[in-house]
């Protein structure tokens, strides 16, 4: 599903963020990203987006080559992919529902599908109650929710999270987690970046751990 | 293309512009000012062509005949001059008919007695269309009539449509070059304004384009901010130039009576009242997308 080979990503002028990486997350695997701040999880996740480039190496997401991938195909590309950011990235002049919505409306859904969907999305978090309340109205446990909704309502093939439990206290972040290894045991490939070890302990997950812009994995992940 | 996408950007497009009211109305009634100028001056100079063009029976040129012209070189002229383009009309005026209205309207029948014959000359009075000629071609025309045997002098009283024409070909020019500056002007306070719009949504853009908004569904509402503001705008101008040129009916109907004739000012036809809108609605289309064109080269380099 996710294939890294000898990948590096360096900027002009700046050391090498990523040296050499080889990964192989498969179909409905999960795993954890980690290391310590500045090793370049998020610069890895970027670039499974597509937000940046490829340096040197090949990345290939669903036998697909990023580096050659057009760029007008870029947004199809992204719709198969769910996305959770630290700090929720969430539209505070929309209420939760029209924050959910976005990401079908984007895909082209007719309204009545976006309707059945997002209100399934946010129960699937617990907040198919408060579909009209808007982003301040809620605690940082339940923006984050919100953001989570948003990343699966289209049920993507891979989700991908960037520190989503960063801002939370640990039971929130145990809630937070298990939605994901919720959404990990419907078939979803899930690979999270995360360095709260406390929780890399707990969910005894695979631990792909970078640092110095090396990637370590266990051995069935090259 | 779906419509219900298009329908949920207008509808998104008019909530952006709903939150904001003051600043929308005053960027339409910006709009609205620089398009009513150079619409309001190309209609002066329309209403300018027409009274030029009702005047057009005041616009005569006197050809007086040799007294010795035979009858059939008048013929043959006035032949001649009803066939021309232009002419709206020729009236042949004889010796005696120029004598008698002289005696009419000057009142000297005994100075007239005392010279025993009629000094008089037959005439042929040629109205001319001012606006079918331009000045140089309507001057050869007088010239190449002059130079008719029949004929011993030719006056014309058109010097003056000449310039009047002159001056509003130039003023034509003028609003052209104006009209193309301010269309100019208008594009950029639209995209000015589509980027602050933008701007003010970049957390929306940005999000939008990580769950895989294509470039079109984020210019969309931008897209159709511009092209509603530019459509208000075109109707506020056309209401503008209305209501100008209403006010100034009062003073052009007391000039007119001054001259004792009456001339009404036109507006707009709704015609081109619609073609105002149309222009000004694919104004501030372009505006936005010029504006949206260049934000969305960055978020998707």
């Amino acid at each position: 599903m996710i294939r890294l080979i000898n990948v590096t990503k360096h900027y002009p002028g700046r050391h090498h963020v990523l040296r050499e990486v080889n990964l192989h997350l498969r179909k409905g695997e999960m795993a954890l990203l980690t290391g310590p701040s500045g090793a370049g999880k998020s610069t890895l996740l970027k670039m499974l987006l597509r937000l940046e480039g490829v340096s040197n190496g090949t990345l290939m997401v669903n036998g697909v080559d990023l580096a050659t991938l057009k760029r007008r195909h870029i947004p199809a590309y992204r719709r198969r992919i769910g996305v959770v950011f630290q700090d929720h990235k969430l539209l505070m002049d929309r209420d939760l529902f029209a924050n959910v919505a976005l990401t079908l409306q984007v895909a082209g859904l007719p309204a009545r599908q976006v309707q059945s969907r997002v209100r399934a999305a946010l129960d699937k978090v617990g907040l198919g109650d408060r579909l009209r309340e808007y982003p301040a109205t809620l605690s940082g446990g339940e923006q984050q929710r919100v953001g989570i909704a948003r990343a699966i309502v289209h049920t993507p093939e891979i989700l991908l999270a960037d520190e989503p439990t960063g801002n939370l206290d640990p039971r929130l972040s145990n809630e937070i987690l298990d939605l994901f290894r919720d959404f990990h045991h419907h078939g979803t490939t899930v690979l999270i970046a995360t360095h709260d070890q406390g929780q890399i302990d707990r969910l005894g997950l695979p631990v792909l751990r970078l640092e110095g812009g090396r990637l370590h994995t266990p051995e069935d992940y090259q | 293309m779906n419509l219900h996408i298009r329908i949920e950007a207008a509808r998104n497009a008019l909530s952006a512009l709903g939150r904001q009211p003051i600043s929308t109305a005053m960027t339409i009634l910006a709009l609205a000012i620089v398009i009513a100028l150079p619409v309001g001056l190309f209609t002066v100079l329309t209403n300018m062509e027409n009274l030029l063009g009702s005047w057009r029976n005041q616009a005569q040129i006197s050809l007086f005949l040799h007294k010795d012209a035979s009858p059939q070189a008048i013929n043959r002229l006035q032949h001649t001059l009803a066939k021309t383009e232009g002419v709206v009309g020729v009236r042949y005026v004889s010796a005696d008919a120029a004598l008698a209205e002289f005696q009419k309207h000057s009142g000297m029948v005994a100075a007239i007695r005392t010279l025993g014959e009629n000094p008089l000359p037959a005439s042929f009075v040629v109205q001319l269309d001012p606006l079918r000629y331009p000045p140089s071609a309507l001057q050869q025309l007088i010239s190449h009539w002059a130079q008719d045997p029949a004929v011993a002098t030719a006056q014309s009283d058109l010097h003056w449509v000449a310039r009047l024409q002159a001056i509003l070909a130039l003023g034509q020019r003028a609003a052209l070059i104006l009209a193309v500056l301010l269309a100019l002007g208008a594009v950029l306070v639209m995209g000015n304004t589509i980027r602050l719009h933008i701007a003010q949504r970049r957390d929306e853009i940005d999000v939008a384009s990580l769950v895989g908004a294509t470039r079109a569904f984020i210019r969309r509402p931008f897209l159709y901010q511009g092209l509603l503001q530019g459509a208000v705008a075109g109707l506020v101008a056309w209401g503008i130039v209305v209501a100008a040129f209403y006010w100034l009916q009062g003073p052009v109907d007391r000039v007119s009576a001054l001259y004792g004739t009456q001339f009404s000012l036109v507006a707009l036809t709704p015609e081109q009242g619609a073609v105002l809108v149309i222009a000004s609605a694919l104004l501030g289309w372009l505006g936005s997308l010029l504006a949206v064109g260049r934000h969305l080269d960055h978020t998707f380099a």
